[in-house]
């Protein structure tokens, strides 16, 4: 019996044992990818607005300062774009959360639908494919930038509902696409073959070493069929053992054990979730990723902040409320922090077999659903950028006047090197996309 | 050569000439047993070849063109003489015969009949009485101490004739030369020593076998439910409506409760119409067309294992589940607006089992309102989820693993698991898999025990030795204890994959996938574990494994108490189910669309309902009272629903649904002529006597026919104009040779002629304007001929044939037992035979039955017991006739093992 164990198995297998015929048919680790520059988006989405002076630089240009939301990203000062002065322009059915959130990456107006918001008319799903569906298309349409998943929807914080209000990605029209907000899904997902491929070897001597046993007992006839079996046994433990001798471009993280999928864990779901989303990129298993922190008008009771109260619920408190607003600086601060060890986790890791570092191929984009909770506004809403992937200038603050944000989700899809003529509602893609330069 | 014949020049006339023969012939080869290749097998039949091909109107080449050259090379060895000729001038290509030499000619080369006769068999045999006997023994078993080996291999018969005529008998080959030696090595090669020889002269055993896919299937859903609690029976009907005069189920917004027969509802812009008193509306105060909701539960009833596609069609929003009791299967909350539309999600589920279901349905200030839950059974159509397949009450998921796997072994008539693949053992890897996962997911409930209970690993390690001893049918010793579950433990980074270990490796265990290996044959354990393979395809349950560890399985009358009690069990009727679709063929014809032109109106729709139709007339007749066997080939009535009725003509029933419908006219009459049946045995424009007979001959009548080895196309344009379908089969196999097989088979499908070929009844062929001529005179395998008027002859005629009921005893125990009943002693065939005809042929006393003798198993087993085997009923006077019967049916067995049918 094999002793190792299965992180150690894990470490040990290799990448390229996608590439030959997987044993049980299922998919491999990770595509072979060409050698050519990488170039990656991230959206990360937190929900129920920000507190807008404790999150815009009051500058303009390269010279600004951080506010406390944005200080824990001080360190990436350089590499960071703040974009202020974008807003969503799509109207028609559904409130400002569910247009907030379901327009947020598709820029096209809602389909009607049986969804009542706290205002406005009920709706139903998004109209159009989202911009990170957008570009996972486009990527993995072509052979030197398909990878084994093209884009992968990472959730943080129980999301059990399928409506307008917690859905982001759309893959078009009507399609809404699911975070997976349990981490251990997601490491099944990404590396469950290999955990059933290990348990598989831990058996399998078992197996044939019963079957020569009880073949022991049979007529000359009757052997033949376990012998025949016990055949395949070996060759399948053979074929394992070839797979194990590949190796993964990098390790699968070792997840903490038992974590479970609610309110209390979130800090630990989320290191877990960030930490498979930057193994991924190393594995080359996608190109576009989105982290979803719960949903629009999420409900986040961040105690380990010494906040008691629900976050959306805090978000409806008026401005002069300075307590409330205190508590939700300190949510969006602990949401820059998660920004903050994605972001360091990316720069921590040189880019495989290229140069720098994988935040200098990476662009990750923070944003939220609405400007500011307790109006509901649909204006300013929080868009920062951090790290290379699309090639834009980075280090400056910008402010803009009321642009459509679809002109924001076409530079992401330009960046990336798809050049889209509009995107969402044609004419709030008037202009083309916004040159960030 | 005349210029009107087909050789024009020798290469493209050979080939129209060829092209002609071949679109007509099927005498000679069909007459004939080819070998695998397509070629006659004895020098004999290669004579009586050309003898056929210079009296008969069309002869087929066995073989491809181009090989014509290389087999006369062939003849050669086996005493046939060719010789060149060139030249073609002079022959009449009028005369057939000439055509068929002509054949020959061309490439050059021409058969002429050897020295080989019929009486070369005879001749054969002599010769090794003679010299061979003494080294070799009587059936080539080989002499101890002269010839210790069996002649037994795979050369040809030419080659063993050059072995002989050089060396045999030892030492004196002079005495064995020629065409001496082609005899001997002929009589040698038929009698035992070639491979189709040697699997006829072997006695019928039992072989080990391993699970069927269907078998796995169900022990996997068995095992984990057996831990989680099965769904008994259920004989209410619909589903548990709970309607709400708002969005949200809330208590306080219900309206009422009631049971829906079905889920079909348009509501258009209005409301559900009230199912509660008018006391509860005036305090609710009704619905309103802006909102109101519904939740749907209980279980759906399924008898066919296969992929279900389930449909949910609206406008509204609504959330699906079907057998799962977490994630929705179908989640349809936000409404898509406008139209209603449809949601699909396909479910692989087994036969004989009820499968919770849920459906929440809600409606807001959309403009109309509708549902509709519907699915899509394996081998029908699209459709509302009917009444008789809904139950109110609720059940447990069940775990049915949606792995696909290769199809068994099916070549000797029925699914047996008599071989392995590596296909099969990485889809018994996969599946492994995937149940292992639920296990795991679903750990705490079926080990009993909570995140934070104290206990837990003890709980969970118990629940894995408990496992694997249900998955290998008998208690586990200490030894495989530490083998199958322990041992994991120790070398898993946690308890989860400790258990998925353990899960995997039980399923992956040879005591497991082969269900004789691994204990004593003949002990308690044993019988529960085939009695419930037998019954079921599946695992004892607690009360077989009760009884089997009390010792109480020792004796047949507990066994046979055990299996009328499985009888009633949902799983014996899908066996019993499967079991008639396969007799009935109704699995092998893929596809029953007709001419549009001449069928209008025959769609799909109408080929699912008689699908349905033929099932719900089984059953009824199968899981009544009498379960007469009889009366599946006799009874008056059929299932119809409006549409059927329609299209038939029949009267329409006042019900909807399917609604039972007598015909006093004795036009209907059982199986014989439902109209599924008539319809899959016939063409797409036309009857087909040819295909009907064959059925009604192998299958219900239960007599072999060898199988044509040659396909042949019926060709319309061959025949005269005016000719009445009978006509044209009598003349198309009017060649001796034909009527070998075609006197049993033409009469029976006959007598048929009066259903069209959708099954309507008709007193006239229309083409044709000829009148219906369904009489005809059948001989039976005694000799003696019947006058048949027209189906119902025919159908009591079947009912009560000693043959036909011996074929249905041999094909059920195929089925139950998956392998040959002679395998079970000399007596087994004639003593099921005797208490099936002295329980008035009641059927499921015969699976009763079938399933006990299985389970006793061989007679060297049963001996063991103290108990003998003894029928349900003492056999009647007619006993040695079924005796002789059942020798005759071991024979006849057998040469169905060397030549598989189909």
């Amino acid at each position: 019996m094999d002793t190792r164990t299965r992180r150690q198995f894990i470490r040990d297998l290799g990448v390229s044992a996608a590439a030959a015929p997987f044993l049980l048919g299922l998919p491999g680790l990770a595509s072979a990818g060409q050698p050519v520059k990488r170039k990656r988006l991230v959206v990360m989405f937190s929900p129920n607005g920000t507190v807008p002076w404790e999150f815009w630089p009051d500058e303009q240009g390269e010279d600004f300062q951080l506010k406390r939301i944005l200080a824990p990203l001080e360190e990436y000062k350089s590499k960071m774009l703040v974009l202020h002065g974008v807003s969503n322009k799509v109207r028609g059915d559904g409130d400002s959360h569910m247009r907030g959130m379901s327009c947020l990456l598709t820029g096209k107006e809602l389909l009607p639908g049986n969804i009542q918001g706290g205002s406005h008319t009920p709706a139903g799903w998004a109209g159009g494919i989202s911009i990170d569906q957008e570009l996972k298309n486009f990527l993995q349409s072509r052979e030197e930038t398909r990878t084994r998943f093209g884009s992968l929807e990472f959730g943080v914080g129980r999301i059990d509902r399928a409506d307008p209000w917690t859905r982001m990605s759309y893959a078009g029209a009507n399609k809404p696409i699911a975070p997976v907000d349990n981490p251990y899904h997601m490491f099944e997902k990404l590396y469950g073959n290999v955990e059933d491929r290990e348990n598989l070897v831990s058996v399998l001597d078992a197996v044939r070493g019963d079957l020569k046993k009880a073949a022991g007992k049979l007529s000359p006839e009757d052997r033949r069929l376990l012998e025949e079996h016990a055949q395949f046994v070996s060759e399948m433990e053979k074929d394992l053992k070839r797979a194990r001798e590949q190796k993964l471009a990098v390790a699968a993280p070792d997840l903490k054990r038992g974590v479970t999928n609610e309110n209390d864990n979130i800090p630990d779901l989320s290191r877990m979730q960030i930490d498979l989303m930057v193994n991924g990129f190393a594995n080359d298993m996608n190109r576009v990723a989105t982290l979803q922190f719960t949903k629009s008008v999420g409900q986040a009771k961040m105690k380990w902040l010494g906040v008691e109260e629900t976050h959306h619920t805090l978000s409806h408190h008026k401005d002069s409320q300075e307590d409330s607003q205190e508590k939700l600086t300190k949510i969006n601060t602990w949401f820059a922090g998660q920004l903050k060890y994605l972001v360091e986790r990316l720069d921590k890791t040189p880019e495989p077999g290229g140069e720098g570092s994988m935040l200098d191929h990476t662009t990750v984009v923070w944003t939220n659903e609405l400007g500011k909770g307790n109006s509901h506004t649909l204006d300013n809403i929080p868009f920062l950028l951090i790290g290379g992937g699309c090639g834009f200038r980075m280090g400056r603050s910008l402010k803009f006047d009321k642009l459509a944000h679809n002109r924001l989700l076409m530079a992401f899809a330009h960046g990336m090197g798809h050049h889209v003529e509009t995107f969402g509602n044609p004419q709030l893609s008037a202009g083309g996309p916004v040159d960030l330069g | 050569m005349g210029s009107s014949g087909p050789f024009e020049d020798k290469a493209t006339g050979m080939s129209s000439l060829l092209g002609e023969l071949s679109q007509a012939g099927c005498a000679w080869a069909c007459s004939r047993r080819l070998t695998e290749d397509g070629l006659p097998h004895r020098a004999t039949e290669w004579r009586e070849w050309w003898m056929i091909a210079s009296n008969t109107d069309w002869i087929e080449l066995p073989f491809p063109l181009e090989r014509l050259e290389y087999e006369a090379c062939r003849l050669v060895h086996i005493g046939l003489r060719i010789r060149t000729v060139n030249d073609l001038s002079g022959i009449d290509m009028r005369k057939p015969s000439v055509k068929a030499t002509v054949v020959a000619f061309c490439l050059g080369l021409s058969l002429v009949a050897g020295a080989l006769g019929a009486e070369d068999a005879g001749r054969g045999h002599a010769i090794y009485q003679k010299l061979c006997v003494e080294c070799h023994g009587a059936h080539g078993e080989g002499v101890k101490g002269k010839y210790d080996d069996p002649l037994t291999g795979d050369k040809s018969v030419a080659r063993l004739q050059r072995i002989i005529h050089k060396s045999m008998p030892d030492e004196k080959p002079k005495l064995c030369e020629g065409d001496d030696a082609l005899a001997v090595a002929q009589y040698i090669y038929d009698e035992f020593y070639s491979p189709a020889a040697q699997a006829r002269n072997m006695p019928a055993r039992i072989e080990l076998s391993r699970l069927t896919v269907r078998q796995f299937q169900n022990s996997v859903a068995d095992l984990v439910s057996s831990f989680s609690g099965g769904n008994g029976m259920s004989d209410r009907r619909g589903l548990r409506g709970q309607y709400f005069s708002s969005r949200s189920y809330n208590g306080k917004h219900k309206a009422f409760d009631r049971i829906d027969p079905q889920i079909s509802f348009h509501f258009a812009d209005g409301v559900p119409e009230w199912g509660g008193t008018a006391e509860q509306k005036e305090k609710g105060g009704g619905f309103k067309a802006e909102e109101f909701s519904m939740t749907w539960s209980g279980s759906v009833i399924v008898e066919d294992a296969g992929e279900y596609e389930f449909t949910v069609r609206t406008e509204n929003g609504f959330k699906l589940w079907v057998n799962s009791s977490g994630e929705p299967t179908i989640d349809g909350w936000v409404a898509l607006g406008g139209m209603p539309q449809s949601h699909s999600a396909k479910v692989f589920l087994l036969g004989g089992r009820r499968y919770p279901i849920k459906l929440d349905f809600f409606k807001f200030k959309d403009k109309t309102a509708s549902i509709e839950l519907r699915w899509t059974p394996p081998r029908k159509v699209d459709q509302i989820i009917p009444e008789r397949s809904l139950s109110p009450d609720g059940a447990r998921p069940i775990l049915a693993v949606a792995t696909p796997f290769p199809p068994d072994d099916s070549s000797v008539g029925y699914p047996r698991g008599a071989a392995v693949s590596k296909a099969w053992d990485e889809a018994v890897t996969r599946a492994a898999i995937e149940a292992a996962n639920v296990v795991v997911r679903h750990l705490n409930g079926l080990a009993k025990t909570s995140d934070k209970d104290p206990d837990r690993e003890r709980k969970v390690k118990a629940f894995c030795r408990e496992f694997a001893s249900r998955a290998f049918r008998r208690p586990l010793s200490d030894d495989l204890a530490a083998l199958y579950v322990d041992r994991l433990f120790e070398g898993a980074p946690d308890l989860e994959t400790g258990v998925k270990r353990a899960v995997l490796l039980a399923l992956k265990s040879p005591r497991f996938l082969f269900p004789d290996v691994g204990g004593d044959n003949s002990d308690g354990f044993a019988v529960a574990t085939r009695l419930a393979l037998g019954l079921w395809d599946s695992l004892p349950d607690a009360e077989l494994l009760k009884a089997a560890g009390q010792g109480r399985l020792q004796k047949a009358d507990e066994v046979r108490r055990q299996a009328e009690r499985m009888l009633r069990d949902p799983r014996a009727r899908a066996k019993l189910r499967e079991f008639f679709h396969q007799w009935l063929k109704m699995d092998e014809v893929e596809d029953l669309a007709k001419n549009a032109k001449r069928f209008p109106g025959f769609d799909e729709l109408i080929v699912s309902d008689l699908r349905t139709s033929l099932d719900l007339f089984v059953e009824s007749v199968l899981w009544s009272d009498a379960s007469d066997y009889r009366q599946i080939l006799l009874a008056n009535h059929l299932f119809v629903n409006r549409r059927l009725a329609k299209f038939y003509g029949f009267e329409e029933p006042k019900k909807p649904g399917f609604q039972k419908v007598s015909f006093d006219s004795g036009q209907r009459t059982g199986v014989v002529t439902h109209p599924y049946l008539l319809t899959s045995f016939a063409y797409t424009d036309s009857t087909s006597p040819i295909h009907r007979g064959v059925f009604i001959t192998r299958n219900l009548l239960g007599r072999t026919l060898k199988p044509p080895p040659i396909a042949v196309s019926f060709g319309e344009q061959k025949f005269k104009p005016n000719l009445t379908m009978r006509e044209k089969v009598t003349e198309l196999t009017k060649p001796r040779a034909c009527q070998n097989c075609h006197a049993i088979i033409n009469p029976l499908g006959f007598s048929l002629e009066h259903y069209d070929a959708v099954g309507r009844f008709r007193t006239r062929e229309d083409d044709v304007d000829k009148p219906i001529d369904a009489v005809s005179e059948y001989q039976t395998d005694d000799g003696e001929i019947v006058k048949l008027k027209g189906a119902r002859d025919l159908a009591e005629f079947a009912a009560n044939s000693a043959s036909a009921q011996r074929g249905f005893v041999i094909q059920l125990f195929n089925h139950v037992a998956k392998q040959p009943v002679q395998a079970y002693g000399e007596t087994a065939l004639a003593d099921l035979r005797n208490s099936f005809a002295a329980s008035d042929t009641n059927m499921s006393k015969l699976l009763a039955e079938v399933a006990v003798r299985f389970a006793l198993g061989a007679p060297a087993e049963r001996d063991k017991r103290s108990a003998t085997f003894r029928p349900l009923i003492r056999p009647i006077a007619a006993a040695s006739v079924f005796q002789s019967e059942a020798r005759e049916g071991s024979a006849l067995q057998r040469r169905e093992r060397r030549a598989p049918t189909n």
